[in-house]
């Protein structure tokens, strides 16, 4: 059936099993592992899984998309304290949506403290509400 | 506007087909009327003469246009990082969401007619006696009509895309529970929906292959044959259904696995980070098409002297076709089978 192509068949196949293993997406250390952006430290959140693995995000947003399919899996969630970069457990932590956006991509309003003075000064000055802890 | 080499040359692109499709639009169906009146060799040679000229622009206009099908996405590729909110191409073209959206339909559209119309000129250049000739002109008048209209929505849409703009990504659309593409399928098959659009996906993907390997082996493109047009053009509507499957599938199951975030669903985020799926699509796009220039061929070019020469000019199509359906069946295998069982 290919003998007049059999030159472009050996070529387009070759390519596509070159491809195939070439084009295999690597681990990235600092992508978030639900939508692969960029993580910036200051706003991430971390899952501990029962089984030990580690899952990242980059923003509330994403981690509580992850949370609701994760549920049955996560250990502990970690946030990071906005003032101190200090990673507290999200059971700790004082949750504020405010007008100020903290990744554009998605649009994530939700702040995250250690301290209740500190949220609250957020608060009030971007026009924030409380929030409750998505992770629970 | 963001002006960079691909913006600029998008801009290009697109003043020149829109001015050139309205002289060959315009010279062709004039050509047309000619051509129909015409009763005589001598007249037919006459205009053929004149048409040379005509075609020889506009094929290479239309190629061009081929390549402004990739060139549009790379050139959103490349807005990324100047609108601010975007993380892939999903966010870029959120800036003008509807003209965008507009631009994305009829890229594809295009593509498939001037694919088409380039195969049928092509078969007519194989002729003595040009018997496609009419065929072609008229459709080449209807074809220019939607090249200018995409070259305009181009220009328009590179002109209105304003750096700076605050957009949400894909993560806020294609990521929710009730995205279209999930509802969709789990309506009809269930909340086991995935796991079936799988298997849907192989069984057609397939089916479709070896359909068209059992076409070229049962010599069904013979001119004997009769019921040719029938099977070609259940063919093509297949390869439709296929490529409706094939979506879904990549969509909810197929791209997740690749980027291996296994919740995210954005198509424009798998060509980011896994950049050979771009050839995975292309080669899907073209052994879908051909299936479909196939049909259109034997639609419009089974006149006079072309009709002898079509057996052999479909068997090469299709072979095209099958090849190409193939190897992006391949891609995703390796891929699958990689994922699974090597990187795990």
């Amino acid at each position: 059936m290919f003998s007049n192509s059999k030159g472009i068949t050996l070529l387009i196949f070759f390519l596509t099993l070159f491809l195939g293993c070439k084009g295999e997406r690597e681990p990235l250390p600092d992508r978030c592992d639900y939508d692969g952006v960029k993580i910036e430290k200051i706003y991430a959140v971390y899952f501990t899984l029962k089984d030990g693995k580690e899952k990242k995000f980059c923003s509330i947003v994403c981690a509580s998309m992850s949370f609701s399919e994760l549920k049955g899996k996560v250990k502990e969630v970690m946030v990071v304290d906005e003032i101190s970069g200090k990673r507290i457990k999200a059971s700790h932590a004082f949750f504020v949506e405010s007008e100020v956006i903290t990744v554009p991509h998605n649009k994530n309003r939700i702040h995250v403290f250690g301290n209740r003075e500190d949220a609250s000064r957020h608060l009030k000055r971007f026009k924030g509400r409380w929030v409750e802890n998505p992770f629970q | 506007m963001i002006l960079n080499a691909l913006s600029i040359s998008m801009i290009f692109i697109g003043l020149l087909s829109a001015l050139l499709v309205i002289w060959g639009g315009s010279s062709s169906l004039i050509l047309y009327k000619k051509w129909e009146k015409s009763s005589t060799q001598e007249e037919r040679a006459f205009l053929e003469d004149r048409s040379y000229l005509v075609l020889l622009i506009m094929v290479i206009v239309l190629l061009i246009r081929l390549i402004s099908w990739p060139l549009f996405y790379g050139t959103l590729q490349s807005f990324i990082h100047d609108i601010e909110g975007a993380m892939c191409i999903f966010g870029v073209t959120q800036v003008k969401p509807g003209l965008t959206l507009f631009l994305e339909y009829l890229k594809p559209i295009n593509f498939f007619f001037i694919g088409g119309w380039l195969v049928l000129h092509s078969l007519d250049r194989l002729t003595k006696t040009a018997p496609i000739m009419g065929m072609k002109l008229l459709l080449l008048t209807v074809l220019s009509l939607l090249v200018f209209i995409e070259s305009a929505g181009d220009i328009l849409l590179m002109i209105g895309i304003k750096p700076g703009t605050l957009v949400s990504c894909c993560t806020t659309v294609t990521d929710i529970l009730d995205r279209p593409t999930r509802t969709t399928p789990e309506s009809i098959l269930g909340p086991q929906y995935a796991e079936y659009l799988k298997i849907l996906y192989f069984v057609t993907h397939l089916l479709l292959i070896g359909m068209v390997g059992l076409v070229l082996k049962l010599k069904k493109l013979e001119n004997t044959f009769s019921r040719r047009r029938g099977v070609l053009g259940f063919l093509f509507f297949f390869a439709l259904i296929n490529g409706i499957v094939f979506v879904l599938s990549q969509i909810e199951v197929f791209a997740p696995l690749m980027m291996h975030l296994p919740f995210h669903h954005c198509l424009y985020c798998l060509w980011q980070y896994v950049p050979d799926s771009i050839l995975m699509y292309l080669l899907f796009i073209l052994g879908t098409f051909s299936v479909g220039w196939g049909f259109t061929t034997d639609l419009f070019g089974k006149i006079g002297e072309a009709s002898d020469l079509l057996p052999k000019y479909l068997r090469k199509i299709y072979r095209f076709a099958f090849l190409f359906l193939l190897a992006s069946f391949v891609m995703l295998i390796i891929h699958l089978v990689l994922d699974q069982y090597v990187l795990e």
